[in-house]
């Protein structure tokens, strides 16, 4: 074995341990990249999904197939507050009044996502259990207008003037990598029932 | 041998990097996917709206509308709207109005039922230039009127409150906002006809009861009969009410009509003139007009009464209302108002406990104040019947149009 081979063995060390450590930083930045751009996926997906579940309920404040059930609709709003509303619609348009609630949990619940800010957006159908799936909601902030568009504070109450609703959305990651969570927020400036017009 | 290994160590990288930008790829064009999904679904919604909007512009233009729209481009898309006749008896339409924008579909459908005016808790056509709702009036039910809403210090409206004019401050908005709870519209158009009373007399002369060539005619309902005269001292004659009028439309032609009483089903009492005399035309309320039944107190209560008048609807200045006067009734003044006889003068006469609605086309006195103190006339207590929500009396007067009663999407 001669001074060549022992160079030769260094040489092959060194470059090896480089490419190592390239390959181990690619993989790591892969891992880090892939698990932050799948997680804002996700996020968006989740808001894409939690958004449309929204929209599709509160366009139906006040709704009934057998409309003599709600004569008038502008009482459809049971209650309001900045995290949570109750209404009065037919959610599955078969002529029965039914009752919508969604409200926002509290953080502590949520001990087992690694996101502390991050909590349920439960809907509660009538008389049955909350609904809920952890979507990494965490805010759900409603704003109120009346019928000249002024802010109304809450809480508001049965036939309390709400004519338009601001929904603030925002979801973030339940999990991220190095606890950089990503965000996407969403925000329905004026939220409008038609039912509420009706008569 | 290192040429090799070289080449074999940057195809690896070159493999590992091409995995890496596909997946990173994907997972671009999934989000690009989901926000244009999103977005699409809400393109197709709004044209699915804008279609249900435009169709229900033309029903109301033209309430005969039923062409609807075929295949209309609209905002990149195609909306599609039909107008259905769902209940031919009740004229009840429905547009249906589909959507499509780049494969996503979305359909909002509309019912429409015939307005009539016993809706309102309140109408007028003018408010007068001095009369100005006030912090302490509270109207219950549909309100509308065709002028100015003159407001001052934050009158509370509870039900839909429109008008065709716009607000009108006393001092500025801060000050007098009114309590808009069941919303507000202005800019909307709903005209009194000037011959609606006048058509009630062919159904009343068909199927119900028609009072021809008397001055003046006196009706007393009585639950399951009415007691009609035609002068003040002569004897009443009684007859069984659904025999009477059985579509329940008692018409008076070019008459005066008296009335007071209690009544036990559904009944329009109208009266026209066929001068221009408006003495003729008029209804007199002589005492308490009001249902057997309080829907207040027996909830299933179907008693209800109209009192349309082709010019004013009086209380009656009289020993019986002196002392408070008690009206169950959706009120219905097509050239005047509904007021209080001699409201200026004499003494207080309590208070007016109205249950039902008011249609005029002017506002009318009942009595005159000093600051909260009545010092002439009736003070008021109006409170709206929220069965006319749903419900009118037998061929009151519509409106010409149609209503929104439900908006599924």
């Amino acid at each position: 074995m001669g001074f060549t081979t022992l160079l030769d063995i260094l040489g092959s060390v060194i470059i090896g341990g480089v490419l190592m450590t390239i390959a181990y930083r690619f993989s790591d930045t892969i891992t880090e990249k892939t698990y932050n751009h799948s997680g804002e996926l996700i996020i968006q997906q989740n808001l894409s999904t939690v958004a449309q579940s929204i929209e599709y309920d509160f366009r139906k404040i006040g709704y009934c197939k057998n409309w003599n059930l709600l004569p008038d609709p502008t009482k459809a709003i049971i209650s309001a507050d900045t995290s949570s509303i109750r209404f009065y619609t037919d959610i599955d348009n078969d002529g029965d009044v039914d009752s919508v609630r969604y409200y926002l949990g509290p953080t502590s619940e949520l001990t087992s996502s690694a996101n502390p800010r991050d909590r349920m957006l439960y809907r509660v159908l009538n008389n049955e259990e909350p609904k809920s799936a952890n979507l990494g909601v965490t805010q759900f902030y409603l704003v109120y207008f009346d019928a000249l568009g002024d802010t109304i504070q809450p809480p508001v109450g049965l036939n309390g003037g709400i004519v338009s609703i601001e929904i603030n959305l925002t979801v973030e990651n339940t999990d991220a990598y190095d606890q950089i969570y990503s965000k996407a927020f969403w925000r329905q400036i004026r939220m409008v029932s038609r039912n509420l017009k009706n008569r | 041998m290192s040429g090799k290994a070289t080449f074999i160590v940057i195809i690896g990288f070159t493999i590992l990097f091409m995995v890496a930008i596909r997946n990173f790829g994907n997972i671009s064009g999934e989000g690009v996917s989901n926000m244009v999904g999103y977005y699409s679904e809400m393109i197709a919604h709004n044209i699915a709206v804008s279609g249900a909007n435009l169709a229900a512009n033309q029903i109301f233009v033209d309430p005969t509308w039923q062409d609807g729209y075929s295949n209309e481009s609209f905002s990149g898309g195609t909306v599609n709207v039909s107008v259905n006749i769902i209940d031919a008896y009740k004229n009840i339409r429905q547009i249906t109005s589909t959507g499509s924008y780049h494969g996503m579909v979305s359909v909002v459908q509309v019912t429409l039922s015939p307005s009539k005016f016993s809706k309102f808790a309140y109408y007028s056509v003018s408010e007068g230039s001095s009369i100005w709702w006030m912090a302490k009036d509270t109207v219950w039910g549909p309100f509308h009127t065709q002028d100015n809403l003159r407001v001052s210090k934050h009158p509370t409206f509870y039900g839909k409150a429109s008008s065709l004019k716009s607000i009108i401050y006393q001092t500025n908005k801060t000050t007098d906002k009114p309590n808009f709870l069941g919303g507000y519209e202005s800019g909307v158009n709903v005209p009194l006809p000037t011959d609606a009373v006048d058509k009630m007399e062919t159904p009343a002369v068909d199927n119900g009861h028609s009072f021809t060539g008397h001055d003046t005619v006196y009706i007393c309902f009585a639950r399951d009969s009415i007691k009609y005269k035609y002068s003040y001292s002569a004897p009443y004659t009684t007859e069984y009410l659904p025999d009477f009028a059985p579509n329940g439309i008692i018409f008076a032609k070019n008459s005066v009509l008296r009335l007071q009483g209690t009544v036990k089903g559904q009944y329009t009492v109208a009266c026209n003139s066929t001068t221009s005399s408006t003495g003729k035309g008029s209804i007199w309320l002589d005492d308490n007009i009001v249902y057997d039944k309080d829907p207040r107190q027996y909830p299933t209560s179907t008693d209800m009464l109209g009192i349309c008048a082709e010019n004013y609807v009086w209380i009656t200045n009289n020993t019986p209302n002196r002392t408070n006067i008690n009206i169950q009734a959706s009120i219905y003044s097509e050239k005047f108002g509904f007021g209080a006889q001699d409201y200026s003068s004499g003494a207080p006469r309590g208070t007016i406990n109205l249950f039902g609605g008011i249609i005029h086309k002017t506002r009318a006195a009942v009595g005159q104040f000093s600051g909260t103190t009545v010092t002439h006339g009736y003070s008021k207590s109006y409170r709206y019947d929220e069965r006319f929500m749903l419900a009118s009396p037998p061929y009151f007067p519509g409106t010409g149009g149609f209503e929104i009663v439900s908006w599924l999407e």
